[in-house]
């Protein structure tokens, strides 16, 4: 059965992964509501190509497929699904990177492609927003990740725990520390924490 | 053709099928499985070492000579102390393996963890079973040095001040004679000595003294005090309907 986008849009993430036990179709629907905010994750933490993040995305969703029933209800779907993303892009990041100590990621030419809100601020300058994501790239992945989830995923302490799988006191932690390491590393007085 | 279409194409080409339900319920199980048995492990550990505290007698501290130290890390039960740490650390790394373990810090799981067996471990003990598990890890496992073992170490130590062994015969002028727990018989005198109320001083009782060493064989004794344990309770008992 060919499932359309009006269908989709009816149901719930629930639903959809319900459905989708049922009927294979069904996934498409979780596929297409997620693909745009996660290939946006995707790049900002790994600074891979829009490829190499479809890659990833795909084999992500695959993981996704394949552990449909661990799902647990108490958790939302967004952080589950953005959790498996994270170690798949993570995986791959290190990957990339294992080859030299030294070696850095280009950042890709497509990076700021679709809408960007940076710290609080909506529609920032193209400049703003490119001296944020180099400054990003110098941190520390495990700093870099606490910083896009919060500051650009929007996320709250409790879904950064479930996406990480770590207590939401170290959450806090790592945002303070990653945020002074950001702040070291861009000037002091280059931007402003909302 | 779009991104979904050759997820689901791949999926169906490969005949990918999703986990079953019943391998996260059973990985899911092991996991507390694992931690409730760590737990329960934890707390018998914990029990036999309330059990070898109760047993030591600290107080002898005072009547050292010279090695206090020595004394003192030979009263503590350090084999189960380890195995309450070991369990302790099974039991945290099986918490953090299950769904909701990362939502825990490993201070708070440390803290749990040690709260239960601690709980747990007392009500064994009160039940008696930290002395169970001992005598029978005495009389099973041919390398453990049971808490009977050390005790009779400890007070097989006449140049210390420490001696013990069965009472072989009394006489009136406060002395009687005693075979120690390596069957060496001793002439004790026990004159101005402290005797507690719990020692019957009759031949076949097993006793524990407090003194010096006066001769060869010859020990002046300060204190007398009864083996303790159920064995010397039971006696004291017969000796009493006798």
């Amino acid at each position: 059965m060919h499932v359309t986008e009006q269908i989709c849009q009816e149901l719930s993430d629930l639903e959809i992964v319900r459905k989708s036990l049922r009927d294979v179709e069904y996934f498409a629907c979780l596929y297409n509501r997620y693909e745009p905010k996660l290939l946006r994750y995707i790049k900002r933490i790994s600074y891979s190509t829009r490829e190499e993040s479809e890659d990833i995305l795909q084999e992500a969703f695959i993981k996704i497929w394949r552990n449909l029933h661990d799902f647990d209800q108490d958790l939302k779907l967004s952080s589950w699904i953005y959790r498996i993303v994270h170690n798949e892009t993570v995986s791959f990041w290190r990957k990339k990177t294992s080859y030299g100590k030294n070696q850095k990621v280009a950042m890709p030419d497509d990076l700021f492609d679709g809408e960007d809100h940076f710290f609080g601020e909506e529609n920032a300058e193209d400049s703003n927003t490119r001296k944020i994501h180099e400054v990003l790239q110098k941190l520390p992945i495990k700093y870099r990740e606490v910083l896009v989830l919060k500051f650009l995923e929007m996320m709250s302490y409790e879904e950064i725990s479930d996406v990480l799988k770590i207590p939401e006191g170290t959450v806090a932690t790592r945002i303070n520390r990653a945020k002074k390491a950001f702040i070291q590393e861009g000037g002091k007085s280059a931007f402003s924490w909302s | 053709m779009d991104n979904s279409k050759k997820i689901i194409d791949k999926i169906k080409f490969e005949n990918i099928q999703p986990i079953p339900r019943w391998k996260f319920l059973l990985k899911n199980g092991a996991v507390w499985t694992a931690f409730l048995l760590a737990v329960v492990l934890g707390a018998l550990a914990f029990s036999v070492v309330l059990f070898s505290i109760q047993q030591s007698e600290f107080d002898l501290l005072s009547h050292m000579s010279h090695s206090r130290l020595e004394f003192l890390l030979g009263l503590l039960p350090f084999f189960w102390i380890l195995t309450l740490v070991v369990f302790l650390v099974l039991a945290i790394f099986s918490v953090q393996y299950s769904r909701k373990g990362y939502k825990f810090t490993v201070t708070r799981l440390v803290a749990i963890s040690a709260a239960l067996s601690i709980l747990l471990g007392t009500v064994f003990f009160i039940a008696g079973g930290g002395e169970k598990l001992e005598n029978a890890f005495a009389v099973n496992v041919e390398v453990y040095q049971s808490l009977q073992e050390k005790k009779v170490r400890i007070w097989t130590n006449p140049e210390e001040g420490f001696l013990s062994g069965t009472i072989v015969n009394t006489d009136s002028n406060n002395s009687l004679q005693l075979k120690d727990f390596e069957e060496k018989t001793w002439e004790i005198r026990y004159q101005d000595a402290f005797i507690s109320p719990r020692v019957l001083l009759e031949p076949g009782e097993k006793i524990k003294l407090v003194g010096k060493l006066t001769g060869q064989q010859s020990f002046q004794v300060e204190e007398i005090r009864p083996w303790g344990g159920r064995e010397n309770r039971l006696q004291r008992g017969k000796g009493r309907q006798e």
